[in-house]
């Protein structure tokens, strides 16, 4: 592809509206299955346990109506960090592995074992943008607020402050794609001016050198931006404590099966899991 | 008069910003009151955003105090006080947005008040209902324009209930239509009660209110009437701030000797300029007036009659949807076809969002065309063995805002990052980079050590052009190089544009500004995605103008057109109708014979 345009590669932080029964469930309930979806995806150990989470995300993203390539579009721009770690996995040996030798190149050799790990790295990487470029899509930054502090509220009597938490994950997610339009328009500025992006040539090196230029543009913008929002809130009159909400959230039909659901799909993966482990 | 206190108050205000010299505002003192309409004017850095801050209790002055409802600002309860009764609306319209959707983010204000949820609905309705956004309550911010923008974050400030409404320049990001739409609501603001507080460059904008304050180095220079400000004329302007100009209803009428209105529509001048220049000639003249409007394709032919020379760039039904094949697909450019001549500054104008900037991505193979094809100097953009590089380093793009991509420490070493790319050296480097400044109004040996994060807003966007000049190509790519400049600034970067011109280079710049559409050769105007018409200004201003269009003919052409209805067709010695203030105004000064000798 010439031409740059990396906002088309960002599926995290996008909310996109709509008011489908995905969208429809409640803020908490969400959550539950973020949790749900990212626990199985990091912790299970075989491709079925890793892979579950993607099948669920993508069939629940088809249900509130984004399609498929949506999330796997996000997976791009993390290619060559994803070449680079299956790379690691495949060089260096894991102690006490029996598996065949695939492929030897001089003192390194790559076993079976270490391909599995390879694709189980690439697999659960997949994943987890996927249940979280879902989770961003149908979740309105109020709605991410809100639930981590709902999710949160018994800690406060511990003393801590959820509200300053939920805030900053709900803002963090919101600067993924502000971020990656800023970079954009930085990255055809630097273009124009004889900078090397988006020309299709090149190899890997000089292709990651041409990104050095636009790293100290991009923190400054980010930090501008940053700024300008925490101004616009306080101009706004925020506040920590005492504020009330308008959004209220019905509790859709339904929402029990959908909660047990997300544990149901959590343990299976583990279950999954287990089984495959023991065979 | 009135006995009720000020709503805001300052009283010999002082703020100073850490690492600065000078306070960004100075010992200023003045009150507004409930239902005042008041401009703040004064060039880049002469202390407005700092002014409004401190009326918002964003900042604390750090000698003197600030009064809201008679509570300083810096005790808890005039803090409270300050944050719900003034509300800010900000320059740019993203940045002020903090939630996802439409009515979080007007909810956010009466949510931090700690209103109940039936109250907050019901002022959320009412605040979109008045701003025109009703039915968008849950559309996402991140897909509003940015004309949307800028009213929502007018109806958060209603929202609140705040009595107060400040405008840090909140229009000069945005296309005349937008900008007039949030003008309009400054009006309706007033008109129901709200104090409004607007801090611009635009004198025109500034007329609309009926105080206006001058600052400069951050002190009150002048308070009072625009009448009263514009009657000394541009003398009077210039000893209170070398960047300040009269508005293009007060320039002309002072160039024609006329009084000076605040604020007078070109109809409305026209008028008075008609009854200066003499009885009202005869009907034949006027009805030679009105068929002339009303028959566009005889001008037209006389266009398509001048034989152009081979096109710098060229567009070939060309197509551009963004996110194309993706969720969120959104087509910019739909089967457009243009031309732009070698030699020649075009000027490209329409509505944000009508395709401009896409455009000039294309030109510059920043963006791949979706269909249809782009060519540079006869080359195919798409063709896989063009050396984009190459193509790119031939006709530079200055984006908009184009100082955000500063990255070097020093200003020279960031003009010579484009050079250096070409592979320059030494002293052959350091003649490019030292050409480029001083072209852009930078002389290299005061700017070259300077660090670039400490230049004034101006300056910062100089050096981004001169980075752009510097790579010396044939042509000159511009994406509204003169937004939310100061209009002394806007003139300089417009002058350096037209001399790039002069000197051969093909130019094509994005504006908003149909006073600077006005000095270009040819004029393209956009409209959702193709191209309206193109013409030179002349032509496009009298004859081919559209309102459909979502621009308004610049001042001058409007004064004009009025008086040629009235029976005074204002021409220069070449035949050439005006479309410049200082244009109109010597043709005008030449009137009295050649407008009354007209129908003889």
């Amino acid at each position: 592809m010439r031409g740059i345009e990396f906002f088309r590669h960002v599926s995290i932080g996008r909310y996109l509206g709509g008011d489908g029964f995905v969208q429809r469930q409640r803020p908490t309930t969400k959550y539950l299955w973020l949790l749900a979806l990212m626990v199985s995806g990091i912790a299970s150990s075989s491709y079925l346990g890793a892979a579950l989470p993607l099948a669920v995300a993508l069939g629940l993203g088809a249900a509130a109506g984004i399609p498929p390539s949506f999330f796997l579009r996000g997976a791009k721009p993390l290619a060559p960090l994803l070449a680079f770690v299956c790379l690691l996995q495949l060089a260096f040996s894991w102690p006490g592995d029996a598996t065949p030798v695939l492929l030897a190149l001089g003192p390194f050799q790559a076993t079976e074992r270490e391909a599995w790990l390879a694709i189980l790295t690439v697999v659960r990487t997949l994943s987890l943008m996927t249940v979280l470029g879902l989770f961003t899509a149908v979740t309105s930054e109020g709605e991410s607020v809100h639930g981590l502090e709902d999710l949160l509220a018994p800690l406060k009597a511990l003393g801590l402050r959820p509200q300053r938490l939920s805030l900053a994950v709900g803002v963090a997610l919101r600067f993924v794609p502000i971020l990656a339009g800023e970079m954009e328009a930085i990255a055809k500025a630097q273009a124009s001016r004889g900078a090397d992006f988006g020309t299709g040539r090149g190899g890997p090196i000089s292709r990651a050198r041409a990104y050095l230029p636009l790293f100290v543009p991009i923190s400054v913008r980010a930090l501008e931006r940053a700024e300008a929002l925490a101004e616009a809130m306080e101009a706004r009159g925020y506040v920590e404590d005492g504020r009330t909400r308008l959004a209220c959230y019905p509790k859709p039909r339904g929402e029990a099966a959908s909660r047990i659901a997300a544990v149901v799909a959590c343990a299976a993966s583990f279950v999954a899991d287990y089984s495959l482990r023991n065979r | 008069m009135s006995l009720t206190p000020p709503l805001v108050e300052l009283d010999t205000a002082s703020f100073s910003y850490p690492e600065s010299t000078r306070p960004a505002v100075d010992c200023a003192s003045l009150s507004i009151r409930g239902g005042e309409y008041l401009a703040v004017v004064g060039e880049n850095g002469s202390g407005k955003s700092s002014l409004l801050r401190l009326m918002d209790a964003l900042l604390l002055p750090d000698s003197g105090t600030v009064r809201v409802s008679s509570m300083p600002s810096s005790s808890p309860e005039g803090l409270r006080a300050a944050r719900s009764l003034v509300s800010l609306v900000f320059q740019s319209p993203p940045d002020q947005i903090v939630s996802s959707t439409v009515e979080e983010d007007v909810a956010f204000g009466p949510e931090n008040l700690g209103l109940p949820r039936e109250e907050i609905r019901r002022r959320v309705g009412a605040a979109l209902a008045t701003v025109g956004l009703e039915g968008m309550e849950r559309r996402a911010t991140l897909f509003l324009s940015a004309g949307q923008q800028q009213r929502l974050a007018i109806a958060a400030a209603l929202a609140v209930d705040a009595r107060c409404i400040a405008f840090d320049e909140a229009t000069a990001m945005l296309d005349p239509e937008a900008a007039e739409a949030v003008l309009d609501l400054m009006d309706a603001l007033v008109a129901s009660g709200k104090a409004v507080v607007h801090a611009t460059h635009d004198m025109a904008e500034a007329a609309r209110a009926a105080r206006v304050i001058v600052l400069r180095a951050g002190a009150v220079a002048f308070d009072g009437s625009p009448a009263e400000l514009f009657e000394g004329g541009e003398t009077r302007l210039d000893a209170l701030g070398p960047s300040l100009r009269l508005p293009p209803c007060a320039r002309l009428a002072s160039g024609l000797g006329l009084r000076p209105l605040a604020s007078e529509g070109p109809e409305a001048l026209a008028e008075r300029l008609a009854v200066a220049l003499g009885p009202r000639v005869a009907t034949a003249s006027e009805a030679q007036a009105s068929t002339r409007r009303k028959s566009p394709i005889g001008v037209a032919q006389r266009v398509n009659a001048e034989v152009p020379p081979p096109p710098a760039f060229e567009l070939r039904a060309a197509s551009h949807a963004y996110l194309k094949g993706a969720l969120g697909e959104t087509p910019s450019l739909m089967e457009v076809d243009l031309e732009a001549p070698r030699g020649k500054v075009m000027a490209l104008v329409g509505r944000t969002g009508s395709g401009k900037s896409t455009a000039l991505q294309l030109l510059d193979g920043l963006v791949a065309v979706t269909g249809g094809e782009a060519r540079a100097f006869g080359e195919s953009l798409g063709d896989p063995r063009t050396d984009l590089r190459a193509m790119r380093v031939r006709a530079p793009l200055a984006m908009q805002r184009p100082e955000s991509a500063l990255f070097e420490r020093y200003a020279a070493d960031d003009v010579a990052f484009g050079p250096r790319n070409l592979g320059l050296k030494g002293a052959a480097l350091v003649e490019r980079v030292s050409r480029a400044m001083s072209e852009a109004g930078l002389p290299y040996d005061l700017f070259r050590d300077r660090r670039t994060r400490a230049l004034s807003g101006g300056e910062k966007r100089r050096l981004a052009l001169a980075g752009v000049i510097a790579m010396e190509g044939e042509a000159l790519l511009l994406d509204e190089p003169t937004s939310a400049l100061d209009p002394e600034t806007k003139l300089s970067v417009m002058e350096l544009v037209l001399g790039k011109g002069r000197r051969g280079s093909s130019v094509v710049m994005a504006t908003h500004s149909m006073e600077e559409a006005a000095m270009a050769d040819l004029v393209a105007v956009f409209d959702r995605g193709r191209i309206a018409a193109v013409a030179d200004p002349e032509t496009l201003f009298y004859d081919l103008y559209d309102p459909a269009w979502g621009i308004r003919r610049p001042f001058a052409v409007r004064v004009a057109i009025r008086l040629a209805e009235l029976g005074f067709e204002l021409a220069g010695p070449s035949g050439k109708r005006p479309l410049r203030v200082e244009e109109l105004a010597r043709a005008a000064s030449r009137a009295p014979a050649s407008g009354r000798g007209g129908e003889a």
